[in-house]
C-alpha cells in the first residue's frame, strides 16, 4: 500500500515526463490494437468469403474420403445428416454434393473433367453458387439433364450454351455411364484452375448417373459464426455419433489455404515488435533520467533500511501504473477505431482479388485478441524495460550519493 | 565473528582508501575507538580529515578496506547486503547534512517509513508519530511536505525519523551545516535533551564549535587518524 502511494505520487511529480511515457504506451498500444483488428477483420473477411463461397466451412465425409477420395466412400444417409444439421441453430445451411471423374466432350473436343453434383437451391443458399454464373443460367430441377460448365471448360470445348455436352464416367456399379446433357449456363467461380475442369449437374442426375442411389461424397455446411467452426465441428460429430463420417472443420479440409493464411497473420509479430521497441524506447529513456535524477532519495532509501528488492519494486511499480492507466486510454481509441473500421470498413477504391476472390472493402474486427495479445506485450515490454533502471535505482550506493551537497 | 563486549561500537585498524584512477587516496587511516552505549560524541577535524568516510563506515554504508568494525558485537564486514540493510534499519538512525527526506512523503509518511518497513501496527506508529512531533515542536506538521517546511523544520523531521524507531545508535554528518547558527543550536539542544532522556547514543561529524561546546566527547581527526580524543564532565 505504502509502496503504491510513493508509486503514484512519484507518477504525478513528473507531469512533463509522465505524459511523454504515457503517450508512448497510449500510442504504440492503441496501434497495435487497431492493426491486430484490422488484419483479424481482413484475413476472417477473406477466409469468410473463400470458405462461404467454395467449400463450406464444415464439410461431412466418409470417414477416409478426405485423405483418399473415391467414388465408393460416400454418406449413405445425407437426409438423416440434414436432419441433424437442421436441428442445430449455429448452422446457417448446407448443401450435399457428388464428386466425379469423367471426360467431357463436344463435337471433336473433349477434355478431363471433375464432375460436381449439386442440389442448386441448397447450394445456392449455402455457397451462392447462382452468383458465379457469368452466362445463361443456374442448374433448374435436381433431375434435369441440365449442365453447367467452368469458364474455362467450356471454353476449351468450344462450347456455347444450348449445345449438347458429353459426358463419359464409369458408375459406382462398374457400368458405363456416357449422356448428353445441355449446356445451360456457365459458372466463373475465381479460380482460373477450377474452372477449366469443373462441370456441374443436379445432384439426382449426378446420383442417377453414378448409380449412387441417395448416397453423396460431401455435405458442405455453412455456419453463421466463422470462430465457432472447430467447436461446431465437435458438436456436429457429437450430434451424429456415426463412426464412419468425419466431420472437418476448414482448418482441416484445406489445411494448405489455413497455412496460407497463418504465414500472412505473422505480420502481427512484426507489429508488435514495433510496440515493444516504442514503448522500450519511451519507458527505458524517461525512467532511467527519473532514476539518475533521483539517485539521492534511493540513496537516502537505502541509508536509512531500504532493502535493494523494494527499491526494484518501487520503480517497476511506477512503470506498472502508469501503463495500466496508459492502456485504459490506448484501449478506448483502438476500440473507437476499430469500431469505425468495421462499421464502415475502408474501401480500397479498386479491388484486389486474393486467391481468386475479388475485394473492395475490408472491414476491422472487434475481438479479445486484439486487445488481450498487445496488453501483455506492453505489460512484459514494461516490465522488462523497467527492471533495468530499476536495478540501477537498487543499486545507488548510499555512501556517495550522500556525499554529493 | 562477534565479539563479547560492552561496548557499543569498537573499531580496530579501521581504514579505508579511496582509488582515484588507479592511484589509492588514504581517507582513513588506521582508527582504533570504542563508544559507549548513551555517548554524545562530536567527531571533529579539518575539512578532507575523514570524519564522513569514518562515520560511513561504523554505518556500513561503505566497507572499509582494512581493519574492523563492531556494531553492538556484530562484525559489520560479516553482514550481506539484505542483512546490513535490516541492521541499519533497525540500530541505526540517520540524519544527513540535507536532503533527509523523500520529497513525495508528507511528514508524518517520512516519519513513519521506518517503522513501516519494521511491520509497526499503524495504531502504535500514528501514537509514535504523534508524540515525537510533539517533542520536536512540530505538531500539526504531519500533512505537509518537505520542499513546504523551512530548512530546519526539515532538520527536526530528520531527527524525528532518525529517532522515533528508537534505535540504539543515532549518527549525524554535519547535521547542522545548512542551518543557520542560532536554529543549530537549537536543533543541538534538543538532540542533546533527547540523548539523556532517552539514552540513545549520538555520534556526529561536525565543524561547528558550537556543537563542540554541547559534546561529551570530542574526538578529533587529522589525515584519517585520531588525533586527540577529549572526554568532558557532563554539563
Ligand atoms: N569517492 C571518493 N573518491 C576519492 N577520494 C575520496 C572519495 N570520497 C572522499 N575522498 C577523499 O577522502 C578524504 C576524506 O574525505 P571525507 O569526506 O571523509 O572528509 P571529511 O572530514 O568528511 O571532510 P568534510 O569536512 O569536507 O566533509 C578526502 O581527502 C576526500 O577527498
Ligand atoms: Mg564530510
Amino acid at each position: 500500500m505504502f509502496l503504491l502511494r510513493m508509486a503514484f505520487r512519484n507518477i504525478f511529480r513528473q507531469k512533463r515526463r509522465t505524459i511523454i511515457t504515457g503517450s508512448s504506451i497510449v500510442g504504440g498500444f492503441a496501434l497495435a490494437v487497431i492493426f491486430i483488428g484490422w488484419a483479424d477483420g481482413s484475413y476472417n473477411g477473406i477466409i469468410d468469403q473463400f470458405t462461404r463461397t467454395r467449400l463450406g466451412h464444415i464439410q461431412i465425409h466418409e470417414r477416409a474420403y478426405l485423405d483418399r477420395p473415391s467414388l465408393y466412400r460416400t454418406v449413405d444417409d445425407p437426409a438423416a445428416v440434414g436432419a441433424v444439421l437442421d436441428g442445430m441453430g449455429e448452422v446457417e445451411s448446407w448443401a450435399p454434393r457428388v464428386y466425379a471423374a469423367g471426360l467431357a466432350g463436344f463435337g471433336d473436343k473433349s477434355a478431363g473433367a471433375r464432375i460436381v453434383g449439386i442440389d442448386p437451391r441448397r447450394e445456392s443458399r449455402t455457397t451462392r453458387f447462382d452468383r458465379t454464373i457469368v452466362e445463361g443460367r443456374a442448374l433448374g430441377g435436381p433431375e434435369a439433364r441440365e449442365a453447367v460448365l467452368g469458364r474455362g471448360l467450356a471454353e476449351i470445348l468450344g462450347a456455347d450454351l444450348g449445345d449438347e455436352i458429353v459426358l463419359l464416367s464409369q458408375g459406382a456399379d462398374g457400368s458405363i455411364a456416357e449422356d448428353l446433357f445441355t449446356l445451360v449456363g456457365v459458372a466463373s467461380s475465381g479460380d482460373d484452375m477450377t474452372d477449366r475442369t469443373t462441370c456441374y449437374l443436379p445432384l439426382a442426375t449426378a446420383q442417377e448417373y453414378f448409380v449412387l442411389g441417395d448416397k453423396v461424397h460431401e455435405i458442405a455446411i455453412v455456419v453463421t459464426r466463422l470462430s465457432r467452426v472447430r467447436d461446431l465441428s465437435e458438436d456436429i460429430a457429437a450430434e451424429l455419433a456415426d463412426p464412419d463420417l468425419s466431420v472437418a472443420p476448414w482448418q482441416v479440409f484445406a489445411k494448405s489455404f489455413y497455412d496460407a493464411m497463418q504465414a500472412d497473420k505473422a505480420g502481427m509479430w512484426v507489429i508488435l515488435v514495433v510496440v515493444v521497441i516504442i514503448v522500450a524506447v519511451g519507458v527505458l529513456n524517461t525512467v532511467l533520467m527519473a532514476v539518475l535524477e533521483r539517485r539521492r532519495e534511493y540513496g537516502l532509501l537505502k541509508a536509512i533500511g531500504t532493502r535493494a528488492g523494494r527499491i526494484v519494486r518501487l520503480v517497476v511499480l511506477e512503470v506498472l501504473i502508469l501503463s495500466a492507466a496508459a492502456m485504459v486510454l490506448g484501449a478506448g481509441i483502438g476500440l473507437g477505431v476499430n469500431a469505425v473500421l468495421a462499421g464502415h470498413g475502408i474501401s480500397l477504391g479498386s479491388e484486389f482479388t486474393y486467391g481468386g476472390m475479388v475485394f473492395d472493402t475490408m472491414r476491422s474486427e472487434i475481438n479479445l485478441r486484439s486487445f488481450a495479445i498487445p496488453a501483455v506485450t506492453v505489460f512484459v515490454a514494461a516490465v522488462l524495460v523497467s527492471l533495468f533502471p530499476a536495478l540501477k535505482a537498487s543499486r545507488t550506493e548510499p555512501a556517495q550519493t550522500m556525499r554529493m551537497h | 565473528m562477534d565479539k563479547g563486549t560492552d561496548h557499543l561500537i569498537v573499531t580496530e585498524s579501521l581504514a579505508k582508501d579511496y582509488f582515484d584512477g588507479g592511484a589509492p587516496v588514504p581517507a582513513v587511516r588506521g582508527i582504533d575507538l570504542t563508544i559507549e552505549a548513551g555517548e554524545f560524541t562530536a567527531i571533529v577535524g579539518p575539512s578532507g580529515s575523514g570524519k564522513t568516510t569514518f562515520l560511513n563506515l561504523i554505518s556500513g554504508l561503505d566497507a572499509p578496506t582494512g581493519g574492523k568494525v563492531w556494531l553492538k558485537d556484530k562484525l559489520l564486514s560479516g553482514l550481506s547486503g539484505n542483512e546490513l540493510s535490516d541492521f541499519r534499519r533497525d540500530h541505526i538512525g540517520f540524519i544527513f547534512q540535507a536532503y533527509n527526506l523523500i520529497p513525495v512523503l508528507n511528514v508524518r509518511e517520512n516519519i513513519e517509513y521506518i517503522m513501516l518497513l519494521q511491520g509497526v501496527p499503524e495504531k502504535e506508529r500514528r501514537e509514535r508519530v504523534g508524540e515525537i512531533l510533539k517533542e520536536i515542536g512540530m505538531a500539526g506538521f504531519e500533512r505537509r511536505f518537505p520542499p513546504k517546511i523551512s530548512g530546519g523544520q526539515q532538520q527536526r523531521v530528520a531527527i524525528a525519523r532518525a529517532m522515533v524507531s528508537r534505535p540504539e545508535l543515532i549518527l549525524a554528518d554535519e547535521p547542522t551545516a545548512n542551518l543557520d547558527s542560532g536554529i543549530g543550536a537549537e536543533l543541538l539542544d534538543m538532540m542533546r535533551d533527547l540523548n539523556r532522556r532517552t539514552g540513545m547514543t549520538f555520534l556526529f561529524s561536525t565543524h561547528d564549535p558550537m556543537v563542540m561546546d554541547r559534546a561529551d566527547r570530542v574526538v578529533t581527526l587529522h589525515d584519517g587518524r585520531v588525533a586527540k580524543d577529549d572526554r568532558r564532565a557532563r554539563t
